[in-house]
């Protein structure tokens, strides 16, 4: 409980020490927030001319698809408000040495690396996926009872850490390796496989992605339920379980990876 | 207080195979060989001593001070502090000990410098009225005060360095390790900054493990210093003992109208001393001449060269630290 | 001859290890991008599927097929990083040490960038080319190979790197107004993507959007290349395009001339 408390405390002034820095970039964060939001925009617009040509796809109406869109982008969204700090030590922090910092203070090391920063670009996606589900819904003529409400909201955390947990997964190659950003990518990429319907994949790449690389339970199979009320306990259950095996996974694969880091540099 | 027990750390290094063959080699099935960087090292270090700790370039110095501040996981042996060992519980470990790399920086590079204190107040859970009392007692020592408000990135070298330092010292450690404190500074700053360790070991009985290129911080700061050299610990005493064992150096200086009077003493000749016994250095008027005392007493030095020619101003030193030290890294120690 | 070879055997040698060393990030680097070409080609099939099959908008599914891989390809090929140079020269201020450098501040870039890419470009090109022609005759059922067009593609591919060189040029000059310069890239690139048909073939987009998205530079960097690949482009049309893309090469290279000079300005009357 004290730990709890304290981990609390240590979060809440990393991230009052991030405002502080963004007062002092304030035009930045307005120039990422939009970059964010275009990249999404033209992904819409693709969506939009699709949609013109044909009535659905593969079965799935117009409002369908861009809910699940708009579902994939909150956990990503939040993931990449809070733990984008992985990017840098996959990509420069370890190969530089500057991680000695994170292993001179009594704090664990993978939630300092992980509370320390903040990405204030996020937002750009995390408000569209916000809009995008609101908008989208009242085109959906699905049961809308408290429980299916719920279980979207509840289900946001743990499948935020599906995204944590494979980004840490990756980014603690690099105390292996020296440097995994492009790892870190290649993986983050797959995740644009959860913007559609998994059904317009194939078998092998379904398999992939529902329980390789499990994207698609990101977004998804929770929709699956939502919006259908098909199988609960695989469309919610399987996203939790994988959310606490991949960030367990995480965690693991990180503690070991302190073993192996070599602190370049002098 | 601290104790280094056979500290072993052992590095793969990926190894290729000379020419194109080799190259393909290591693209497909990478090779890799067992470095050793530092060969069970063993020493101890008792409260309130400054430890100079030195070796030359790639001795495995950084790699044992990596260890000690549990950055590094040692391949085996261990160290403890206060009976606290870091790779078993870190955390704990840490909070004993301050850091300072003199190439890197723990303070928020955007922010002004008041905010990292803050910052590691929480950090290392150090209550409100014992972080007034420390801040104003680190004022005091480094003179923080002018540029606390600044942001850190647009300190100056030696204000950073200062800032550092109090950053490390603000959970008041029992230990300090300072890797390289004063590198890259200018002299006043240099002095300013070990006054300042100085004074902190002496108010606070804090231990300091310090390493350095610039040998005036070891001759300034410690009484003792370790020394490694290719993974293992060379030398472990103090200066006065080291300045014994190697350092039968003297320095004796002269000045002389005379021209060529090294020539004409012609001291190798004369004592019969090898390269490694005597070096003669002659600028203008003054001749510098170091030889091994050991071999040659100081006085038959001096008589010889009084009788031989004129001179003015003469002394007779010991050779300092530095030169010491240079010699053995010069020659490799064995 | 044996002797001649063996000058060379250092050289790939070098270049080997290069592989070795930091090329294996390049190819995971790589591989992320290669899957959103995946992407697109499920959500495509899963269009046509759901359309009905046939052509849209001058597309058939195979020859979509070929358009995304072709996009990769183009977009790969023609790839400049100078915005981020530039950008970062001018926020540390080591663009003010190429002031007292004699030579042309651009084409020290250029030379640079392209020796950089030459060998992964003919790395990665010969083989996607091939690729691209297998999947053209197996989902056709005939060689649609043409070398004209193959040359033509590559001329025009010259064109675009070009335009998409001195366009990212003067787009760092931005670094002067916005310091972030990765959200500012990030903002170009998602304008870009668009407008240069890599999300959607412009021909989709309704036909008064379509002439104006034409005209505009960002269509002769990627879809221009890939419509002469295709065949799409013939006549007097492909020459028409060709002359764009040489005009909006022309056009880049003289406003990055005017912005150098600006910028030159800038420096020595406000000094950095």
């Amino acid at each position: 409980m004290k730990n709890i408390k304290r981990a609390f405390r240590i979060h809440r002034i990393f991230m009052a020490q991030e405002f502080k820095r963004m007062m002092e970039y304030k035009g930045d964060f307005i120039v990422g927030i939009i970059s964010f939001f275009l990249v999404q925009l033209s992904n819409l617009l693709f969506l939009w001319i699709i949609f013109s040509r044909i009535p659905n796809l593969m079965g799935w109406t117009v409002n369908e698809v861009v809910f699940i869109y708009g579902l994939s982008l909150i956990p990503k969204g939040i993931d990449h408000f809070y733990f984008d700090n992985l990017w840098s030590i996959g990509f420069f922090i370890v190969r530089k040495g500057d991680f000695d910092k994170y292993l001179t203070r009594p704090v664990n090391t993978l939630f300092h690396v992980l509370t320390e920063k903040i990405q204030i670009d996020a937002l750009g996606e995390l408000i569209m996926g916000v809009a995008l589900v609101c908008v989208s819904v009242q085109g959906i003529s699905a049961q809308w009872d408290v429980f299916r409400i719920l279980a979207m909201i509840l289900m946001i955390p743990f499948i935020t850490l599906i995204f944590t947990g494979i980004k840490t997964i990756t980014a603690s190659v690099a105390f292996w390796t020296k440097r995994s950003g492009n790892v870190i990518y290649m993986f983050y990429m797959v995740s644009d496989f959860a913007k559609y319907p998994a059904a317009i994949y194939n078998r092998f790449v379904r398999n992939v992605i529902t329980y390789i690389i499990p994207f698609a339970l990101t977004s998804y199979y929770p929709a699956l339920f939502i919006l259908r009320g098909e199988n609960p306990l695989f469309n919610l259950g399987m996203p939790i379980l994988a959310s606490v095996v991949l960030m367990g996974a995480g965690i693991f694969v990180w503690h070991r990876g302190l073993r192996a880091y070599e602190s370049a540099g002098s | 207080m601290i104790t280094v027990d056979k500290l072993r750390k052992e590095f793969k290094k990926t190894v290729k195979e000379p020419g194109l063959k080799g190259s393909v080699k290591s693209l497909f099935r990478p090779k890799s060989e067992k470095v050793v960087a530092v060969r069970d090292i063993s020493f101890e270090v008792a409260e309130g001593e400054i430890l100079g700790f030195i070796g030359p370039n790639g001795a495995g110095k950084s790699t044992v001070i990596k260890m000690l501040t549990g950055i590094l996981t040692p391949t085996s042996g261990s160290c403890t502090i206060n009976g606290k060992n870091p790779t078993q519980n870190r955390k704990s470990y840490v909070k004993e000990i301050g850091v300072v790399f003199g190439q890197r920086t723990q303070l928020w590079w955007d922010l002004p410098l008041r905010e990292t204190y803050g910052v590691l107040k929480e950090i290392y859970e150090v209550p409100d009225d014992r972080y007034k009392k420390r801040m104003a007692f680190l004022n005091e020592v480094l003179e923080l005060d002018d540029f606390i408000a600044s942001p850190v990135r647009t300190l100056s070298l030696g204000q950073r360095m200062r800032a550092d330092i109090a950053a490390s010292l603000l959970h008041s450690p029992k230990v300090l390790f300072l890797d390289e404190p004063t590198i890259g500074l200018d002299v006043v700053v240099k002095d300013n900054i070990r006054k300042a360790i100085e004074h902190i070991n002496r108010q606070e009985k804090t231990t300091v493990i310090l390493t350095t290129h610039d040998l005036a911080d070891i001759e300034q700061l410690s009484k003792r210093i370790v020394m490694i050299d290719k993974g293992t610990n060379v030398f472990d005493g103090t200066i006065a003992s080291l300045k014994a064992k190697y350092g039968q150096i003297r320095e004796l200086s002269f000045e002389t109208a005379s021209p060529n009077a090294a020539e004409a003493l012609g001291y190798d000749r004369h004592f019969s001393l090898g390269k490694d016994d005597l070096s003669v250095e002659t600028e203008g008027n003054s001749v510098k001449v170091r030889f091994n005392s050991s071999v040659v007493p100081v006085s038959d030095m001096l008589s010889y060269t009084l009788e031989k020619i004129n001179v003015s101003d003469i002394s007779v030193k010991d050779a300092d630290i530095e030169e010491i030290i240079r010699r053995l890294y010069g020659q490799g120690v064995e | 001859m044996k002797r001649k070879l063996k000058i060379y055997l250092p050289f790939v040698n070098a270049g080997i290890q290069e592989v070795a060393t930091y090329r294996i990030n390049w190819i995971f680097f790589m591989l992320g991008n290669a899957l959103a070409c995946f992407v697109s080609y499920f959500i495509w099939s899963a269009v046509y599927e759901s359309g009905g099959g046939g052509s849209m908008s001058g597309f058939t599914m195979p020859q979509m097929v070929v358009y995304i891989v072709l996009m990769f390809l183009t977009g790969t090929v023609i790839a400049s990083d100078a915005a981020y140079v530039v950008g970062e020269e001018i926020r540390d201020g080591t663009i003010a040490m190429r002031l007292i450098k004699p030579v042309s501040y651009n084409a020290t870039f250029l030379f640079q960038e392209l020796g950089n890419k030459l060998p992964t470009e003919i790395a990665i090109a010969a083989p996607m080319i091939i690729a691209v022609e297998i999947i053209r005759t197996v989902l056709s059922g005939e060689v649609q190979f043409s070398a004209l067009s193959l040359v033509l593609y590559l001329f025009s591919c010259v064109l675009a790197y070009l335009i998409n060189f001195y366009f990212n040029i003067c787009f760092g000059f931005i670094a002067f107004v916005i310091k972030y310069l990765w959200g500012a890239n990030m903002m170009k690139n998602a304008v870009i993507g668009f407008l240069s048909g890599t999300v959607i073939p412009l021909s989709f987009l309704p036909g008064a959007l379509e002439k104006v998205f034409l005209f505009l530079p960002f269509s002769s960097l990627n879809y221009t290349p890939v419509m002469i690949y295709m065949g799409k482009y013939s006549g007097a049309r492909l020459w028409y395009y060709i002359g764009l893309q040489a005009f909006w090469a022309l056009f880049f290279f003289v406003l990055s001339k005017l912005l150098w000079k600006a910028s030159v300005k800038r420096l020595t009357v406000q000094g950095g």
